[in-house]
């Protein structure tokens, strides 16, 4: 569903472009893994994919329309949803609001169904006690899985995820990949995940590898 | 609307710095109101103070002319031995009526003074000092010197229009003031100690001698009494008889005594304007009515021009704290939001990475400051009854006593010219004359109430969301062209 074609990017001030002419696809109902050293640019690829920025060269395709065409504020708002490394919450709401609002701006099918959102934190593991609480008063555990519960809430068919397991332990990390797993084959979600770990990786149905500025599929 | 619930979830979750933003915006609308107040208050004593004030316009004789003229004769006809003369025309009351046609004159007073010599009663002499010389008999320094008499007689078409009753200088203590009532009657209104010193009551009688042609003698009612207050037998001249021997009959009496051919004129005619804004086209519309070889017209709106010059300058430092106050109110609450805004960076990266339009997040900020200002604003209405009042009454004092010395130096200057005036030979004894219109009382009344009308706080409201809307607009350049990724990714 989602296809990168000749996709280059570069820093201004950098000399060497980060990755080159990547042509990679992904498929709905499918979980990626992307590997890679420090600073080989995965971030920077996933924002891309996120319609955060705009691709120096190539572009990006959605179904048969590129990201320009759509339009990158209403691809953010209906095709994709986002888990990052600071979990970008709003640190003045409740799990709850979070959840209900990010369903109001995008103007999910569940939008406004209070009962909806609970049940999706409940099945993460959000109780009805934290539900109503200031999110910063949760653990990072907590604030990770209400990122990925605002995924769920959402419409958007494809979710990614930068270094989602990267503040948690092992019995959390472990948890959030399974839930990962569960948003691509039950609701038939493209998920495409950025991490350090191979164990994470390796639970993913396909796993990539950025570098010398190429992706290459592990087997 | 989706934006108003965060705007609102924000507003609660941040109690600490929503009442630190409710105290700021509310000390800036106080202040804001502060000079709102005081505007609209100066506005409507400027108002006030040029209804009660009045300007005039004043019909006599025009003396440059007759002097022109009397210099011309004197010149030509050198050889002559006879002493040039100055012809003044008294004026026509039918031109007095057709000036009081004109728009925005209202009533207008009739003035004829003259003077006569006391016969049944004594005058009042001065008793300061060296008064014994000057008591030698009734009118003993005056008689010598021209055929002015012991006793003015100041005919006027009414007491309450001439300057020295309206300005409360003198006041009616017994009895009644002369009416246009009496016109045509022998009714006169004397000075309290006059009447004292003679016994005189209301309802008696007395009699003058006049001091020209057959020197007949006039036989008065007394109807009224009245005292002049000191200040004016203060400012009275060192040449002119005491004040307490000025009678007051209707011009009407004072013409007879002057003589029969003065029927039908008086001295000067004053026409109270009644709208002090339009005294020159007044003057202008009467020129025409009038031959300007033998009449003038002067007008005198000198306190209404102190009260407006004064009232304005108080108008335009209002108007200056309002201006003052708003643009640093705007830079301030300007500065606070952009804080507070760069400070919520990530929150906006997370709003755009879910595809929130930009215009909805300015909108969540300005409804969160509205929020703060709606409270602010009940604040500020109370507070700013407070410190307006402050303000004002500080403004006022302030003002009142530039005003009252503005206004004495003018007052100054129709007397001045009505002293030179009154060194020149002949006439019947023309006592300051035309230029005897001084309101240096006047002004002093001229409060600012101030009061919060619900008006005001709309106005008030106005201008706070006015001044948010700018600052956040200001503040919002930035998030207009933030990029998520920036935010959201470092
Ligand atoms: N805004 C920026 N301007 C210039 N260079 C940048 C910017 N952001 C990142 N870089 C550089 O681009 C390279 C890739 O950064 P990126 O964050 O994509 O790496 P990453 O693979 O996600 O690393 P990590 O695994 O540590 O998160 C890095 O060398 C980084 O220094
Ligand atoms: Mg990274």
């Amino acid at each position: 569903m989602l296809k990168t074609k000749d996709l280059s990017y570069w820093y201004q001030d950098a000399s060497q472009p980060l990755f080159k002419e990547v042509n990679l696809e992904f498929e709905a109902g499918q979980s990626y893994a992307i590997l890679g050293h420090s600073g080989t640019g995965k971030t920077t690829f996933l924002s891309l994919i996120a319609g955060l920025d705009h691709p120096k060269d190539g572009e990006i395709l959605l179904g048969d329309r590129s990201l320009k065409q759509i339009g990158l504020t209403n691809y953010r708002r209906h095709d994709v949803a986002i888990v990052f490394q600071a979990y970008n919450l709003f640190a003045y709401m409740s799990p709850l609001d979070n959840l209900l609002t990010a369903m109001a701006i995008t103007g999910a099918e569940h939008a406004g169904d209070k009962a909806y959102a609970s049940q999706i934190l409940r099945d993460l593991g959000i109780g009805d006690d934290l539900i109503t609480r200031n999110v910063q008063h949760l653990s990072g555990g907590q604030q990770q899985r209400v990122a990925i519960a605002r995924t769920m809430a959402c419409d958007a068919k494809l979710v990614v995820a930068d270094e989602p397991t990267g503040n948690l332990d092992e019995d959390n990390t472990h948890a959030v990949i399974a839930q990962f797993q569960k948003i691509a084959h039950e609701q038939q979600k493209c998920v495409i995940i950025v991490t350090h770990e191979p164990d994470v990786a390796a639970q993913c149905d396909h796993q990539y590898r950025l570098e010398n500025k190429q992706f290459t599929q592990l087997a | 609307m989706n934006f108003c619930k965060r705007a609102w979830l924000n507003v609660w979750a941040k109690k600490g710095r929503s009442v630190l933003l409710i105290l700021v915006s509310a000390a800036i609308l106080m202040f804001v109101l502060a000079g709102l107040l005081i505007r609209s208050a100066a506005i409507k004593a400027t108002n006030q103070a040029k209804a009660d004030v009045g300007a005039t316009v004043t019909l006599s004789a025009n003396r440059q002319a007759a002097f022109k003229q009397m210099r011309q004769s004197s010149s030509s006809s050198s050889s002559k031995s006879s002493r040039p003369k100055l012809t003044l025309t008294p004026v026509k009351l039918s031109d007095a009526t057709k000036i009081a046609q004109l728009s925005n004159v209202g009533s207008y007073n009739v003035t004829s003074t003259t003077s006569a010599n006391a016969k049944s009663y004594d005058t009042v002499s001065t008793s300061t000092g060296m008064g014994g010389s000057s008591s030698g008999g009734p009118g003993g320094m005056k008689s010598g010197s021209s055929s002015s008499g012991d006793t003015q007689i100041d005919g006027v078409t009414a007491t309450s229009l001439t300057s020295d009753f309206s300005d409360k200088q003198s006041k009616i203590v017994k009895g009644r003031g002369i009416t246009t009532s009496d016109k045509n009657t022998n009714h006169v209104v004397i000075e309290k100690e006059l009447a004292s010193q003679n016994n005189l009551s209301v309802g008696d009688t007395m009699t003058f001698k006049q001091t020209t042609g057959s020197k007949t003698t006039v036989k008065v009612k007394v109807v009224g009494i009245y005292k002049a207050s000191s200040s004016s037998s203060s400012t009275a001249g060192p040449m002119s008889t005491d004040p307490s021997n000025t009678v007051y009959t209707s011009y009407t009496l004072a013409n007879s005594i002057k003589g029969s051919k003065y029927a039908g004129t008086a001295d000067s005619v004053t026409f109270n304007v009644t709208n002090p804004s339009k005294v020159s086209s007044v003057k202008t519309a009467g020129n025409k009515l009038i031959s300007s070889s033998k009449y003038s017209l002067s007008t005198d709106d000198a306190s209404y021009q102190t009260v407006k010059a004064s009232m304005s300058s108080v108008e335009s430092f209002a108007n200056k704290i309002v201006w003052l106050v708003a643009i640093a109110g705007t830079i301030i609450l300007a500065l606070i939001v952009i804080l507070m805004i760069r400070e919520r960076r990530f929150e906006i990266g997370v709003l755009l990475s879910l595809g929130e339009a930009r215009w909805k997040i300015v909108a969540q900020f300005f409804t969160e400051m509205v929020m703060v200002l709606v409270v602010a604003l009940a604040i500020a209405g109370v507070g700013g009854k407070f410190v307006g009042n402050q303000l004002g009454s500080q403004l006022v004092s302030q003002t009142a006593t530039t005003t009252q010395t503005t206004s004495s130096t003018t007052s100054n200057q129709p007397g001045g010219s009505s002293q030179g005036g009154g060194g020149q030979p002949g006439g019947q004894g023309q006592n300051g004359g035309p230029g005897r219109t001084t309101n240096s009382t006047k002004q002093a009344n001229t409060k600012l109430a101030i009061t919060v009308s619900a008006v005001d706080l709309a106005e008030l409201g106005g201008f706070g969301l006015a001044i948010t809307f700018l600052s956040i607009m200001i503040a919002s350049g930035g998030i207009l062209r933030l990029e998520p990724r920036k935010v959201l990714i470092s």
